[in-house]
């Protein structure tokens, strides 16, 4: 074979290389033809161990079954899911390892999609027509480089930040000719960790060397993250004027729009955004709820149509889409095609109380608006039922539906209870208070929720700082019980949970009083991890409770 | 729709199925030892297919830079990583003409460019090259005063003296081109001026006898 002869000699010394014989293979495409020349070309590298499937559904079904070393996987597949609803999935339910490599093929130039791309990008693009030798050289390097960053992976599954970020630091210093990349990484993992401050610095040194559409959005996502929205907003604002074709800086640009209290503005830009790359179904989500706490609903409809026809095969499906579509439905039509709308919802989920919530509590709304109480009431009868099912202590979720129900049934007062409990709860969520103030204005349930919400802050931090500053004057018993108190009453407060666990912690450790510590421990630990498993404070407070667990 | 939209959906389908054809020229050339004369047509077709697959890359660029759909999407790349993938691509080729085609460049250079745009224009280079070289193509990467410089160089006859003196004015975008090499190079060009660092632009430089007797086209990146 005379084709390797002109770099043989340099083989394996320049780049690293993993070898491909010994990996297993999924090879993706709809098209037959272009299956078995993938599978071919495969086969001559010398790998053995190779499935096919013909659409996202099969290769799904593959993943479940086992676990890959490369997905080669087309990104256009017929009706169904597209590859990148594949990948999605694939990495949402954790079907593909670290180390696993996937390569969305694609029949052009990709550089759109990576710009759009929303969560999950695949390691590599490859344009078709490809060769059997430039698909070998670019596995064995891609293999190699998972290879070679799976220490860290690891770590960042583990939410080991800390050592994650280590482990780079080392990499880092060593001047890899990869730097770039090591970089682009480290930027992420400190946003995933929330170590702002230091995304910070790595997205300035690598702007000082050469302007990077991802590093400027990465330095954009820093700002908002600590909470310096209106630079933030320019630096979104700069990336979508360079290049109007970046949607990923759209949905960032939108969010910081949100959280300024730009409501109409983040609209403006989601709607744009959508325009460019419809099937991002999460943007035609938060696309319809902004249309909804905006008044329009006829964008509004027509954000969650797109959400749930693009999203039949999307692992993000989710049944708050449909139940909304319902309700904008039977404002805009009649209630019956609303509740048609809920009908469809009852087939694509089944048995799912999540679902059967959202169901009921639409149903409730929509029953009242076509003058039938009493089935509303069953339906609302039914929805308290899953609510209290569903776990109402961690997840502001669905006390924010219940209150939206609430008040479309005419009942304000407890619609404004739960809503003024999700603000609570979500005390240093900026987002989603000022979601929460746009839709209690929206639903005529607050004049200023701006006020509202900041005088529950400042009580809220105030208890916070008052607990704090007892424990630190030695005052354990008086702090807990203060804490503890807070948490019942703000069980989905994370900060106020986290303090309540952290000070239980100190008396067990100082004074050896375990006496039912443990397990109230462990709930508030649990409580947070249900709410935000990131969490770095989580995870230095669970790695102490296993300490003296194990002891 | 517009009609010019329809154009590029349609030069999409024409895309994948060539892909499809060049895919099955390589898996015959592959599997067959038979020498006879039909055999030896087969690198002709396989040759004038990549070669309609640049073209069509090239339209569909031009027609995105035309409509203003298009900026260069600056990221750090390792050049010789690069340049590896661009040579094992078109390697088949090259040997089946009878062509030596290698590259040479820094192992640690990186450069900071639009990875799909700069493709398209190399696999274009070389496409061309192949037409007009002798026995060698030539691709060489390195730096040149903070500017990137990607040149491919061959042993033909060169550039003849109209086209070097006409450059200037297809850097300028000043007059039309007609003929296939010119395209070429208007479109190299345009991609080439996508590429902006601060006030600096890119562009383009045609010169003979470089380093190899023929032609040496050059792509300066900034």
């Amino acid at each position: 074979m005379p084709a390797r002869t002109w770099f043989s000699e340099r083989w394996g010394v320049k780049f690293k290389r993993s070898n491909l014989e010994s990996k297993s293979y999924l090879v993706v495409d709809d098209f037959g033809d272009m299956r078995s020349l993938i599978k071919n070309m495969l086969l001559s590298c010398g790998a053995g161990d190779i499935v096919a499937a013909m659409n996202g559904a099969q290769a799904i079904k593959a993943m479940e079954r086992k676990r890959f070393d490369v997905v080669l996987c087309d990104y256009n597949l017929g009706s169904g899911k597209d590859g990148q609803q594949v990948l999605e999935e694939a990495r949402h339910r954790q079907l593909i390892g670290l180390g696993t490599v996937f390569v969305m093929i694609t029949a052009e130039n990709t550089r759109e999609m990576v710009m759009g791309a929303v969560e999950y990008e695949p390691d590599s693009y490859l344009t078709k027509p490809f060769n059997k030798e430039l698909l070998r050289s670019r596995l064995e390097k891609l293999l190699a480089k998972k290879q070679d960053l799976l220490p860290i992976e690891k770590a960042v599954e583990n939410r080991d930040f800390t050592l994650a970020l280590e482990l780079l630091n080392q990499k880092i210093a060593e001047s890899p000719p990869n730097i770039g990349e090591l970089n682009k990484l480290k930027g992420e993992i400190c946003l995933q960790a929330g170590e702002v401050e230091e995304a910070l610095v790595v997205y300035d040194k690598v702007l000082a060397v050469r302007e990077m559409p991802w590093a400027r959005l990465g330095l954009g996502k820093a700002l908002f993250g600590a909470k310096r929205y209106a630079e933030a907003r320019v630096v979104f604002q700069d990336l979508v004027n360079a290049n109007d074709r970046y949607t990923a800086a759209y949905d960032w640009l939108a969010k910081t729009c949100k959280c300024l209290n730009q409501h109409q503005d983040a609209q403006d830009i989601l709607q744009k955004a959508a325009k460019l790359s419809p099937r991002v179904i999460t943007r035609q989500q938060a696309l319809g709820e902004l249309a909804l706490s905006n008044n329009d609903v006829n964008t509004a409809e027509a954000a969650f149509s797109n959400a749930v026809k693009f999203g039949k095969h999307s692992v993000y499906k989710h049944p708050s889409v449909y139940a909304n579509l319902a309700k904008v439905v039977a404002e805009n039509k009649t209630g019956g095609e609303g509740l048609k709308v809920l009908k469809d919802m009852q087939r694509e989920f089944a048995d799912d109380s999540e679902a059967e919530f959202y169901n009921a509590a639409a149903e409730s709304v929509i029953q009242r608006s076509m003058g039938d109480s009493e089935k509303s009431e069953q339906a609302l009868e039914r929805a308290l039922e899953e609510y209290q099912k569903l776990g109402k202590d961690v997840s502001s979720e669905y006390s924010i539906e219940l209150a939206k129900t609430y008040t479309k049934l005419g009942d304000p007062d407890k619609a404004t209870e739960l809503f003024h409990q999700a603000v609570r709860n979500n005390h240093s969520d900026e987002e989603l208070l000022s979601e929460l103030g746009a839709t209690m204005q929206s639903l005529g349930l607050q004049e200023d929720p701006s006020s509202l919400i900041s005088e529950i802050r400042k009580e809220i931090i105030r208890l916070n700082n008052k607990g704090v500053e007892l424990a630190r004057e030695g005052k354990l018993k008086e702090s807990i019980s203060l804490f503890e108190e807070a948490a019942e009453g703000m069980s989905g407060n994370k900060v106020v949970n986290l303090n309540a666990a952290r000070v239980l912690l100190m008396d067990i450790e100082q004074n050896n009083n375990y006496a039912g510590k443990i397990n109230r421990v462990r709930v508030y630990l649990d409580r947070v991890k249900a709410l935000d498993p990131d969490n770095q404070t989580l995870r230095k407070l669970n790695a102490k409770f296993q300490e003296i667990v194990g002891t | 729709m517009e009609f010019s939209d329809i154009l590029a959906s349609i030069i999409h389908d024409m895309k994948n199925s060539l892909g499809m054809v060049i895919n099955t020229l390589e898996e015959i050339t592959a599997e067959s030892d038979d020498e006879g004369p039909q055999q030896k047509k087969i690198p002709i077709l396989q040759h004038e297919a990549k070669r309609l697959n640049n073209k069509l890359i090239e339209l569909l660029t031009l027609y995105k830079i035309d409509n203003n759909r298009i900026v260069a999407t600056i990221d750090e790349v390792m050049v010789d990583e690069f340049l590896e993938e661009i040579v094992i691509d078109n390697q088949v080729n090259a040997q089946a003409k009878g062509v030596t085609l290698s590259y040479t460049c820094d192992e640690y250079l990186s450069g900071y460019f639009d990875e799909g745009l700069m493709r398209g224009v190399i696999n274009n280079l070389i496409g061309n090259g192949l037409r007009y070289t002798r026995s060698q193509l030539l691709i060489a990467a390195q730096m040149v005063d903070d500017y990137l410089v990607f040149q491919v160089e061959d042993d033909g006859a060169g550039f003849p003296d109209t086209m070097l003196e006409a450059q200037a004015a297809f850097e300028l975008n000043e007059s039309y081109v007609e003929g296939h090499t010119q395209l070429g190079i208007y479109f190299c060009g345009m991609v080439a001026r996508l590429h902006k660092n601060g006030d600096r632009q890119g562009f383009t430089k045609l010169s003979n006898n470089n380093t190899l007797s023929g032609g040496c086209f050059a792509v300066w990146l900034p």
